[in-house]
């Protein structure tokens, strides 16, 4: 197999004011001809900058300063500018992680991709034009023609993402390199544009290096993975045997830390304690070893090499995972992933004590209007966020939101919280109707519903110590004295598992991980009974999500918190809650006990979202190659008639665009899905009602689930 | 839409526009005694105060006084300067012409020099020739513009020779121009005052569009340094300093006032200075008004131009 | 909290150094990224500042023209009450360091009490103007809509008048002192604070810590003073620190006009417009020129190379580095 790409113990730097940064430090890679190669790994891993290091487009600041690229057999590490340039965009493409901002804002996306082409063939302008239409084709744009003379702003994020993939491969490069190129882009929209990718990969016969944090993504795409570490890689080899017998103890904890591993048993997950290390100085030995459960005193001072039973799975590590040695390192790994929640009815009961729900939506509307006109502003017509929504959140459970942006989970969130006045509808916490609470009352309705963002760094001050932060709600609510406000804080930095000297320091000196149990302990302050969760673990790693994830259920069940937890990652949403709502533009299409909802899925989209998500497991990314979700989501300015869904639904008929489809009953403990052509039968059907057997516990007397038709 | 966006900022202008003559009025109203004492001078006696209070309708109420004023203005009339025994219109007929060739020259210059080598300083930050531009443009800031028209006079004029001390004299811009050597310093002192505004802009505006992701998909795509300034930065760098144009003409009219006193320019701002030393409180007030107008015209214009150069705003 | 999440008690086990701070090592271990010590916003501000050499000259430059001015006329005592007909446009000699103006007063001794008044002026217009411009800036940011249009307007307008003009016709109006002459650079000046600190208040506004407060129960005035204003107060004193130097301009501008304040009171402006008369003449009275002039483009600069360095220093992105 020849080589297209080489790298041989890279070695990059970056310089900083007062420190270097080893950011790349002796990592070698290799890549063949049509060969897809995953980059995977944490943030601030180093793997961005490997792929910039190839294309020699580091940031100000970075140098190369050790090993070699070669390309074809010739050294690319060392070229001066005018030579390299000739292989970027020729030889070379690459795709960015934003394709807002990664594309020039003020120039027509036909010239920006036309300049690729000017850049390195001899070629007229008409035909530089006339290739850019060509591969604006090519990679799936519609009306790719018309659309050459647009600008950026004007397309939707897949479809610049598109652009994007049209740039790179105007020249036809023999590498693509994607960093990240899905991952601000929605799950149906992601597979949609991997699928291209890989598409192409194989028409063109390109080779493709595929940098992302999410082992979702490697697992259905890759031939071969780098699991990348502190600088370093720490395992590689192809993508069926990382999946099944890895051997570095981090790829394990990694795979460990997933929330859909331990989906169905809701076990606690595995999470890697500490921080990556700094990277301006690397500690001795094993990078890994400070968090690593096998570590001993060899692994802290002794730094293995890359090495491994055959040349094609290599990993650096003194006590492999499943290696006779390690058996009696597992002293070391005393905390076996232990079942959470002991007591099953926490997790699967209806609603506790008298039966009542904490809180109760019901036909929840929120439009936001859009004006137009010079002078008046006059209401042209109004987005759509939430179009009645009607659901039940139990005591002491969790009911997850799960939808692709712009579906108005957000905006459900930010309704129950009071960030928002209904437009119509009421939300009903404790039998009262809080949106129609005012004054002193409404503030003390208030500390009873807390909100925890998704930007743990947004939403804490910079300017405020932590230990300010925590006391705000209670000065804000006028509750306690000085010594009461400071034994509370305590309290909450212990539960939170945050050292009590935390209370000094400034947002910006903790890490992810911390400042979203800071979010969280300032959410707790006040003893709410409802938490909202948005999006509280999407910003954050796989193993600090972890963390996370185990605190909020721990805590759960501690102070008997309920939960509102929305979420794009089904993955995370499942494992969390007790119910599921599935939005789609406004709309609730499907809501029901988690599993059931998961596994038996009756609405299209419920499924096609399903088949949407990358799973960390190449066999399930294989067999669910051809599903998903097709086309874009609309706007909510007009959403389509009837059934909101019915554009991009592959068993839509007429009846889906005349008439609404009503919530129906799917089993008896409260799955409910409102489409025309179930994948499922509803319960209405004697012969299904049988088949859906109970999988919880007898579920509250039924209100009504159904949505005006 | 591109014209609802302009109808909008037209309103706006109006809107200013409206309060802009409010402000001023009830200015002349703030003098101690009224208008009619500042006309008149501190020493005017109480008969005297009430007659011309009287004659120029000062004494009526402030909301008729406001539209007789506007409702004047809507038709030329600027007031009339006892003083200069002209009309404050046909003053302007005569003096403005000749302040746009100073400020058209003027701006010309600095931008020729201040957008490249703002541009040049963007690329080359953090260098000795970066710092050393720098530092002529702090020049530019931190002196007082009349001191920089004398020491040019005090090179230039009394030392080298090169340049005649005094701005060309004359009533028509025909007269003007045909003395191109007295245009010189003026000119440069003019235009130094308006680069260091520009060259500060622009570099930082080209240092912040050069971190921007665009450009490394631009040098992801093989283009050289050299396009990917020109090609794209550049043009997005100028979309800001026209915003900044338009924000800038208050300064503008300030150097123009200075430039024209120190050099003896025969054009509005000197003609505004005689005007306040000699309490000429028709003029004054005319060519303030007359000023704002063409400001607000101008930050106009800075929007419109922004609309055509920035698709973002074009299509949206 | 039970023993469900080992490895979290393991990272909260408090491992203080001895020193009162954490070394890398035990801030890993303690998960906590690399700190010496908490370090307040001040503190963290100042280093950033303090890095900057041209700053700190600059900050020294400052303070030694301030003390020039005010402290330096008990040690360099001069007459500066009544004319000395017998010492007009002297020469500098041991005397007269700087010579004498053409009415006989000490020129050196001119200038540090020309300073007073520039350096009052300046830093008193700045902190009006600063003060005006924040709170209307915060409250037409904060509340929006229709109010924020109509304040926002009335700055447009403001800001659409020439202010030398106006500057000029409301110093004909009124008899100029230090007083007038501050709040009539004031009445323009705070135009533009109003307008920067109402742009840096909608961005506040949307921020998600702002929102928490409302979240949490917090009142509209607690969102303002306690979140809004200390996040905006970086871009405000880097504002004044300009508008120091801009004022001292304005003044010095207006005093070569023959605007500014007038005779006996004096400013670097107005000693240096004097100065200027005895250009064309046949001797070199260099005296009376280059010495205000230079300490008017002196303290300006340093005025603009404190504000940059102090933009530098509240830059919550270079603090973290």
């Amino acid at each position: 197999m020849a080589s297209l790409l080489e790298i041989t113990e890279l070695q990059t730097d970056i310089r900083l004011r007062t420190s270097v940064v080893h950011a790349v430090d002796g990592i070698s890679l290799d890549i063949s001809n049509g060969e897809t190669l995953g980059i995977v790994g944490e943030s601030g891993c180093g793997k961005t900058m490997t792929a910039l290091s190839i294309m020699n487009l580091l940031p100000t600041g970075g140098h190369i300063v050790g090993g070699s690229i070669k390309l074809e057999g010739k050294t690319i590490s060392n070229l001066p500018d005018d030579e390299m340039r000739r292989i970027r965009g020729n030889e070379i493409g690459m795709i960015f992680q934003d394709p807002l901002t990664s594309l020039n804002p003020t120039m027509t996306v036909g010239k920006q991709i036309a300049e690729a082409v000017i850049l390195h063939r001899e070629v007229t302008k008409e035909q530089a034009y006339d290739r850019a239409a060509e591969v604006l084709d090519l990679v799936g744009m519609p009306k790719a023609k018309e659309r050459m003379g647009e600008y950026p702003h004007q397309f939707s994020g897949g479809m610049r993402q598109r652009v994007m993939i049209a740039m790179a491969l105007a020249c036809e490069p023999k590498l693509l390199i994607a960093d990240e190129p899905t991952t601000a882009l929605d799950v149906t929209i992601q597979k949609q544009i991997l699928e291209l990718i890989d598409g192409l990969r194989e028409r063109l016969g390109m080779a493709v290096i595929l940098v992302t944090h999410d082992l979702g993504v490697i697992a259905g795409r890759a031939d071969r993975v780098a699991v990348m570490y502190a600088g370093r890689i720490a395992e590689i080899t192809d993508t069926r045997t990382l999946f099944v017998n890895s051997r570095h103890p981090y790829t394990e904890a990694l795979f460990q830390a997933l929330p859909e591993k331990s989906a169905e048993t809701r076990e606690k997950l595995y999470s890697i304690p500490g921080l990556p290390p700094d990277l301006t100085n690397p500690p001795p030995g094993c990078r890994f070893a400070p968090r690593c459960r096998y570590a001993n005193d060899k692994c802290r001072s002794e730094e293995p090499n890359l090495l491994g039973e055959t040349p094609q799975h290599l990993y650096r590590c003194f006590y492999p995972v499943g290696d006779e040695e390690r058996a009696d390192k597992s002293r070391f790994a005393v905390e076996q992933p232990a079942p959470l929640a002991a007591d099953p009815n926490v997790l699967a009961a209806g609603p506790q004590g008298n039966g009542e729900y904490l809180l109760r939506v019901e036909h929840l509307v929120k439009d936001f209007p859009v004006t137009k006109g010079a002078v008046l502003q006059r209401r042209v017509g109004s987005v759509s966020a939430v179009a009645d929504v009607t659901f039940y959140v139990t005591a002491g459970q969790t009911f997850g939101v799960v939808g692709e942006s712009g579906c108005g989970k957000t905006t459900i969130g930010r309704l129950v919280v009071g960030l928002e006045q209904p437009t119509a509808g009421s939300i009903m916490f404790q039998g009262r109707d809080l949106s129609k609470s005012h004054g002193s009352e409404y503030r003390r309705d208030r500390r009873k519903i807390q909100l925890m963002f998704q930007d743990s760094y947004a939403s804490l001050d910079p300017r405020m110590r932590a230990g300010t932060i925590l006391r705000e709600p209670l000065v804000a609510q006028g509750i306690g004295n000085r010594q009461q406000r400071e034994a509370r804080v305590q309290e909450m930095l212990d539960h939170v598992g945050l050292p009590r000297t935390a209370v000094d320091r400034y947002p910006h000196e903790f890490s992810g991980g911390q400042r979203q149990r800071l979010g969280f302990a300032r959410a707790l302050m006040l003893s709410p009974q409802l938490i909202v969760a948005d999006e509280p673990v999407s910003a954050l790693d796989v193993s600090i999500q972890a963390q996370v994830l185990n605190l909020m259920r721990e805590l759960q069940r501690d102070l008997g918190l309920t939960y509102l937890f929305i979420s794009h990652d089904l993955a995370v949403v499942r494992y969390l809650s007790s119910q599921i709502g599935v939005m789609y533009l406004g709309k609730l299409v499907e809501v029901g006990p988690a599993d059931e909802v998961y596994l038996r899925p009756a609405h299209p989209y419920t499924r096609g979202l399903i088949d949407s998500a990358p799973v960390a497991d190449p066999s399930a990314e294989k067999a669910k190659e051809k599903s998903g979700v097709r086309g874009e989501l609309p706007s909510a300015i007009n959403p389509p008639s009837g059934c909101r869904f019915r554009t991009r639904c592959p068993l839509a008929q007429e009846i889906c665009a005349e008439v609404e489809p009503p919530l129906v009953p799917f089993s008896v403990n409260g799955h409910h899905a409102a489409c025309h052509f179930p994948l499922e039968p509803p319960i209405g059907d004697a012969a299904s009602a049988a088949a859906a057997a109970p999988v919880q516990p007898a579920a509250p007397p039924e209100p009504s689930w159904q949505g005006p038709a | 839409m591109v014209t609802g966006y302009l109808i909008r900022r037209i309103l706006q202008a109006i809107v200013v526009t409206f309060f802009v003559t409010l402000i001023t009025l009830a200015l002349i109203h703030l003098v101690p005694g009224g208008p009619v004492a500042a006309l008149l001078g501190q020493k005017a006696n109480g008969p005297e105060l009430a007659y011309y209070n009287r004659i120029y309708g000062f004494n009526r109420p402030f909301i008729i006084q406001y539209f007789k004023w506007v409702w004047a203005m809507m038709h030329g009339n600027f007031g009339y300067s006892i003083k200069n025994n002209i009309s404050v219109a046909a003053e302007v007929g005569l003096y403005l012409p000749k302040t746009l060739v100073l400020v058209g020259l003027g701006l010309v210059v600095s931008l020729i020099f201040g957008i490249p080598l703002g541009v040049y300083q963007a690329v080359k930050r953090y260098t000795v020739g970066d710092y050393a531009l720098t530092g002529v443009s702090f020049l530019g800031y931190a002196t007082p513009t009349f001191f920089i028209g004398f020491l040019l006079i005090e090179w230039f004029s009394l030392d080298l020779h090169i340049f005649p001390s005094e701005a060309p004299q004359g009533s028509t811009v025909g007269q003007i121009l045909s003395q191109p050597r007295a245009l010189v310093l003026p000119v440069f002192c003019y235009a130094f005052v308006a680069y260091a505004l520009w060259s500060r802009y622009m570099r930082s505006s080209v240092m912040d569009n050069l971190v921007q992701d665009y450009v490394r998909t631009a040098r992801a795509k093989g283009a050289s340094e050299r396009r990917v300034l020109w090609g794209h930065v550049f043009r997005n760098s100028l979309i800001t300093i026209v915003t900044l144009l338009g924000l800038s003409i208050p300064v503008l009219v300030a150097g123009a006032i200075f430039v024209e006193v120190v050099f003896n320019y025969p054009g509005m701002g000197l003609e505004f200075f005689n005007a306040a030393t000699s309490v000429d409180l028709a003029t004054l007030m005319g060519f303030t008004v007359i000023t704002t107008f063409a400001t607000i015209a101008g930050n106009l214009l800075a929007d419109v131009a922004y609309a055509v150069l920035d698709p973002r705003v074009r299509y949206s | 909290m039970t023993g469900m999440m080992p490895e979290t008690q393991a990272a909260v086990a408090p491992t203080a150094a001895p020193d009162g701070g954490v070394s890398v090592v035990e801030a890993m271990e303690l998960g906590l990224q690399p700190s010496v010590k908490p370090r307040g916003m001040l503190r963290r501000g100042w280093e950033v500042f303090a890095e900057n050499k041209l700053a700190l000259v600059s900050l020294g430059v400052i303070v030694f023209i301030i003390l020039f001015c005010f402290i330096g006329p008990l040690i360099y005592k001069t007459n500066q009450v009544s004319t000395n007909l017998s010492q007009i446009l002297c020469h500098p000699s041991a005397a007269h360091l700087l010579g004498c103006d053409p009415l006989g007063y000490d020129e050196l001794g001119r200038i540090m009490v020309g300073g007073q008044t520039s350096l009052e002026v300046g830093c008193a217009a700045a902190f009006v103007s600063v003060v005006i411009g924040m709170v209307y800036g915060a409250i037409s940011g904060y509340i929006g809509g229709p109010v924020d249009s109509f304040l926002m307007r009335v700055v447009d307008a403001g800001l659409s008048i020439p202010s030398i003009m106006v500057l000029i016709v409301l110093s004909v109006i009124f008899h100029p002192n230090r007083l007038t002459m501050i709040f009539i650079i004031a009445a323009f000046y705070w135009l533009g604070v109003a307008r920067l600190v109402r742009g840096e208040t909608l961005t506040l506004r949307t921020r998600e810590y702002v929102q928490a407060v409302k979240v949490l129960g917090g009142t509209g005035w607690r969102a303002v003073l306690r979140h809004i204003l200390p996040n905006a107060i970086g871009t405000i004193i880097v504002q004044g620190t300009f508008a120091v130097a801009d004022s001292i301009l304005i003044l010095a501008g207006l005093g070569f006009l023959g605007f500014g304040v007038q005779f006996p009171s004096t400013d670097w402006g107005s000693i240096l417009s004097n100065g200027l008369q005895y250009l064309q003449s046949s001797q070199n009275y260099w005296w009376l020129i280059y010495p205000a002039g230079l300490i008017i483009i002196v303290t300006c600069i340093a005025f603009n190379f404190v504000g940059d360095a102090l933009r530098d220093a509240f830059e919550t992105r270079l603090q973290r580095r």
